[in-house]
């Protein structure tokens, strides 16, 4: 992939990521009523509307979590890259990390799949 | 100020083998004094040794870059007053050394030269033998005359962080001619100017940390330029 | 003394008959970067570190390289790890199908035992910080990669900074800095409560 389509996605998932990761964020932190905490709130397994696990069986919210871990994953890869690539210019050490970062990459959209899966199915 | 000044000054010489190191010279102020003309007094009546480049000594020729209590700067332009009266010396970071405050330009007028500084013509025959001027409105001429200031001093060169990662991107100062030559409208380069520098270690690569601009002598801020010819890179 | 003709006196080789006998001087070669010392090698790592992380005398935008850098680093590991510590949720990575509730929620309140400690909520607290001021930092720098609310070109003014510094450029970083403040202390006490007890 040529180096302006690779950083055209990297503004394109940076934008997607600013909007789906609001949405998380507000999914997470936002429901919790200020004289509680977190831990009272949306972290138990099912006793509050906006707890964690029940929030996800909604299919538009789990979606836009699945976005947002792909927008994540591509942005953050494609930053590593860029970081190795100023720190270790050297063409071997460049092709190692690329496929490095392509394998950790696949493992995080895969994993964070399955959590989000199972996530809205639990019932 | 009265009295004296004191310069720290960088002391290496490659070929002659050794450690690097600093010495310190005591210099003193006279009203107006820059930091060529402390250098000079150094070299003139302390030690003659000392390896300095300049030439016109009043800001247009580019030659006496060097690093000034941390920055970048035209030792020439730099007036002592501003600075205090402990001046340290080092040659400029990112070029390779000569000798003492002396770097060699040889690898950034190369990169110079890469991005074709020349007006490029499709009708190559009539450039050879013009029939008439090029005109330019007073508004296209404004789209590029700053970036046409650059005295290739080769400080936003040594300013800037990305050179001293990537010994393969172009540099702020290559780039801002590129952008020069892009925007004026008697250059028909285009597309052929954009993929110069359309490459991984090319302009994709600058992260607008704008230490290019805050330390150009002239007023040319490249960092505008470059951000600018991104913006044409990305629209394609 | 003759020096019409073909009778000139040549030049010296080198200059150093101007300066005091033994003294050694650098001879520059005339075929540019042909000596193997004037080649401009990449830096070694350490320089290139201190290079992008320590910025001293240099501008806002400088530090703002700097810390986007340092905060892009940081987030993605925390994003490694919690992609991991959220599949850990569900009940490790052994389980690829939907678990009975009951093992679910016993490894829910398992893991949430292990999270539920101050020094992780402290933690996120700080990524909080690094991920509000690089995505506001982010768009900042989408905007003047696009080249917009950057100053225009045009003929220069003597001292003037320059145009790509410009005030609204400034303004957006600085209200990065400050949202991510926000976010941190909002998150404070989402986290652990600090300002509603």
């Amino acid at each position: 992939m040529s180096e302006r389509r690779l950083m055209l996605l990297h503004y394109v998932t940076g934008l997607g990521i600013l909007i789906t990761g609001a949405v998380h964020i507000w999914v997470v932190f936002f429901t919790v009523p200020l004289d509680q905490t977190i831990w009272e709130t949306t972290m138990l397994f099912d006793n509050h509307p906006f707890a964690i696990l029940s929030v996800y069986r909604n299919a538009l919210l789990a979606s836009t979590l699945w976005l947002l871990l792909v927008f994540t994953t591509f942005h953050a890869m494609n930053g590593i890259r860029v970081i190795i690539m100023e720190l270790i210019p050297d063409e071997r050490v460049m092709r190692a990390a690329k496929w490095l970062l392509i394998a950790l990459g696949v493992f995080l959209v895969v994993y964070g799949t399955r959590t989000i899966l199972i996530a809205h199915s639990i019932r | 100020m009265e009295g004296k000044v004191v310069f720290t000054v960088f002391r290496h010489d490659p070929s002659a083998g050794g450690k690097p190191r600093y010495v310190s010279y005591e210099v003193p102020y006279r009203r107006g004094m820059t930091v060529l003309d402390g250098l000079l007094y150094i070299k003139e009546r302390i030690d003659h040794t000392l390896a300095i480049r300049y030439s016109c000594r009043m800001g247009i020729c580019g030659s006496c870059g060097m690093k000034v209590n941390g920055l970048p700067r035209l030792a020439c332009f730099t007036q002592v007053s501003e600075l205090g009266r402990t001046i340290k010396v080092e040659p400029l970071p990112n070029h390779p050394l000569v000798r003492d405050l002396v770097t060699d330009f040889s690898t950034f007028f190369a990169k110079h030269r890469s991005v074709k500084p020349w007006l490029i013509r499709r009708d190559v025959e009539e450039q050879e033998n013009p029939t008439g001027q090029y005109l330019q409105s007073d508004a296209e001429l404004e789209r590029y005359i700053q970036f046409s200031y650059c005295i290739s001093c080769g400080l936003c060169y040594s300013a800037c962080p990305v050179v001293t990662a990537l010994p393969d991107f172009p540099g702020p100062q290559a780039l801002a001619w590129l952008y020069r030559f892009y925007a004026d409208t008697r250059d028909q380069g285009g597309k052929e100017r954009l993929e110069i520098v359309d490459r991984a270690s090319g302009i994709w690569r600058c992260h607008f940390a704008g230490s290019c601009s805050q330390v150009c002598p002239k007023g040319v801020d490249p960092a505008l330029a470059i951000q600018l010819l991104r913006r044409a890179l990305i629209r394609g | 003394m003759q020096t019409l003709g073909r009778q000139r006196r040549k030049p010296p080789q080198d200059s150093s008959h101007l300066y005091p006998r033994g003294t050694k001087l650098y001879h520059v070669s005339r075929k540019g970067s042909g000596q193997n010392s004037r080649i401009q090698r990449p830096s070694s790592t350490v320089t290139v570190l201190k290079t992008m992380l320590v910025p001293v005398r240099y501008s806002v935008e400088r530090w703002s390289y700097t810390l986007q850098r340092v905060t892009g680093v940081v987030v993605t590991l925390y994003f490694v790890l919690h992609v991991i510590e959220t599949g850990n949720f569900i009940g490790g990575p052994t389980v690829w199908y939907v678990p009975p509730y009951d093992f679910a929620k016993a490894y829910y309140e398992h893991i949430k035992e292990f999270l539920h400690n101050p020094i992780f909520d402290v933690g996120l607290v700080v990524i909080g910080w690094m991920v509000a001021f690089h995505a506001i930092n982010g768009l900042r720098l989408t905007l003047a990669h696009f080249g917009i609310t950057l100053g225009r070109p045009s003929r220069v003014e003597p001292e003037a900074p320059p145009r790509s510094f410009s005030t609204l450029q400034r303004a957006i970083f600085w209200l990065s800095i400050a949202l991510a403040v926000f976010a941190a202390v909002y998150s404070l006490n989402a986290l652990m409560g600090v300002f509603a007890r």
